[in-house]
């Protein structure tokens, strides 16, 4: 005779995240030790949640699109002849990111060498920011994204940070990847990723203040000499 | 805690993610609550961070997902595929073979030719009557022979060129149609020494 109260728990721990995070990782590990033993037309299946993610960190760095599908598909075949490399220790995610982010870096690297431009500016992440001095802010709403030329102002926006910056933003603010996923795939320390993020997300707020029809920028007025922004 | 807009700006990231000490945290409350340009730093970083958080912001072409499976089909799946797929060509190839083989075989027991139109394979054991003006050798009586004939041994008949009548000679005819093996006719010629029709 089974004990319902232990039932009752094991049906209530079914229903948690948790457990089907951990049965979902499980689900991908033997997917992967199937996809190894021979079972490659399994391979689909196991990146198929992760290929937006990857489509989006590529795009953020080689920003256009067809370059952007370029990455991925280059990325996921990498992954699939590497796959033996890959050691379950490490989350499947985060490695398929690192792979991605190496593969749009040297996709710009190429780029950027015919034409003999830096790939990056060399800002200093030392030292601190100042954003703009601003009286208040009007949201940008988020339904404003259905409008096209909202969307190419964002992208624009983000496109215009410097490549480390850019980096940690989406993987932290776009893909919600936590601070020390971002620093694994990155191999940058979490103190790292904390301080380009915060420059990131100041930069751009700086970026998208003046709105998109003007309605930003009124700069916030202070006593004569307690002006932070002087 | 007296914290100045520096500090606010410096520590507005991990304000918003929550990894601040409650005591840091309520005293960057307290400022922002008192300082416009503080709030408006906070909150246009809040904005941000909920429009890039937008997965509809980044939506890649129409029909990337297709291409992407049809890519990754092509390499990754590709070899296994390809396996599949000799196995079948050589299914075919053998079918197609076996197949060759049966109608040859059909085609030398039903044949579409006459009998006489092909050279004997199977000599009758006697001597046979040939006429210097006719195509076939005969079994002497045979009522077909017409005019002066000569006798010979079949052999030499069919080394002249003579082909076995079709009427005295059947059953000999008819002992050869049954042998059902497929071979050459230009291979079988020569091992029997039948030569080609002499030009006459």
């Amino acid at each position: 005779m089974p004990d319902p109260l232990r039932t009752w728990e094991a049906s209530v721990s079914d229903l948690t995240g948790v457990d089907r995070a951990a049965s979902g990782a499980g689900e991908e590990k033997l997917l992967i030790q199937r996809i190894r033993a021979g079972e490659s037309d399994l391979f689909y299946q196991l990146i198929r949640p992760y290929e937006r993610r990857i489509y989006v960190i590529a795009f953020t760095i080689v920003r256009n699109q067809a370059d952007a599908e370029d990455v991925v598909q280059e990325a996921l075949l990498k992954a699939f002849t590497h796959l033996a490399q890959f050691r379950n220790e490490a989350r499947f995610s985060t490695w398929l990111t690192q792979i991605a982010i190496n593969e749009a870096r040297m996709k710009l690297r190429k780029q950027h060498s015919s034409t003999l431009r830096p790939i990056d500016d060399q800002e200093n992440d030392e030292g601190t920011y100042t954003p703009r001095n601003l009286m208040d802010w009007r949201d940008i709403p988020s339904e404003s994204l259905e409008r096209s030329e909202i969307r190419a102002k964002l992208i624009a926006a983000l496109a215009s940070l410097a490549h480390k910056y850019r980096e940690v933003f989406v993987l932290r603010d776009v893909q919600h990847m936590t601070t020390e996923e971002t620093a694994d795939a990155l191999g940058i320390s979490t103190g790292l990723v904390k301080t380009r993020l915060l420059r990131a997300r100041l930069m751009l707020r700086d970026l998208l203040a003046d709105g998109f029809e003007g309605m930003f920028g009124k700069p916030a007025q202070f006593p004569k000499g307690t002006n932070p922004w002087t | 805690m007296d914290l100045k807009c520096e500090d606010i700006w410096a520590g507005i990231s991990d304000y918003l993610d929550g990894d601040l000490e409650p005591l840091q945290h309520l005293a960057m409350t307290e400022h922002i609550g008192q300082c416009k340009s503080c709030q408006a730093v906070l909150e246009g970083v809040r904005n941000v961070v909920s429009l890039y958080g937008n997965e509809n912001l980044f939506a890649p072409a129409p029909g990337f997902q297709r291409r992407l499976r049809s890519w990754l089909t092509e390499r990754v799946e590709g070899p296994k595929g390809s396996w599949w797929g000799w196995v079948a060509a050589i299914g075919l190839t053998a079918a197609l073979a076996a197949s060759l083989f049966l109608a040859v075989v059909r085609d030398h027991s039903n044949p579409l030719r006459a009998p006489m139109s092909d050279p004997a394979r199977q000599t009758p054991q006697q001597l046979v009557a040939v006429v210097e003006a006719g195509k076939l050798f005969h079994q002497p009586g045979c009522p077909v022979i017409h005019g002066k004939f000569r006798l010979v041994t079949p052999e030499e008949a069919l080394r002249e060129g003579y082909t076995p009548c079709p009427r005295c000679l059947g059953e000999d005819l008819r002992t050869v149609e049954q042998v059902t093996k497929p071979v050459e006719v230009g291979e079988n010629r020569d091992s029997l020494g039948v030569k080609e029709s002499p030009k006459r």
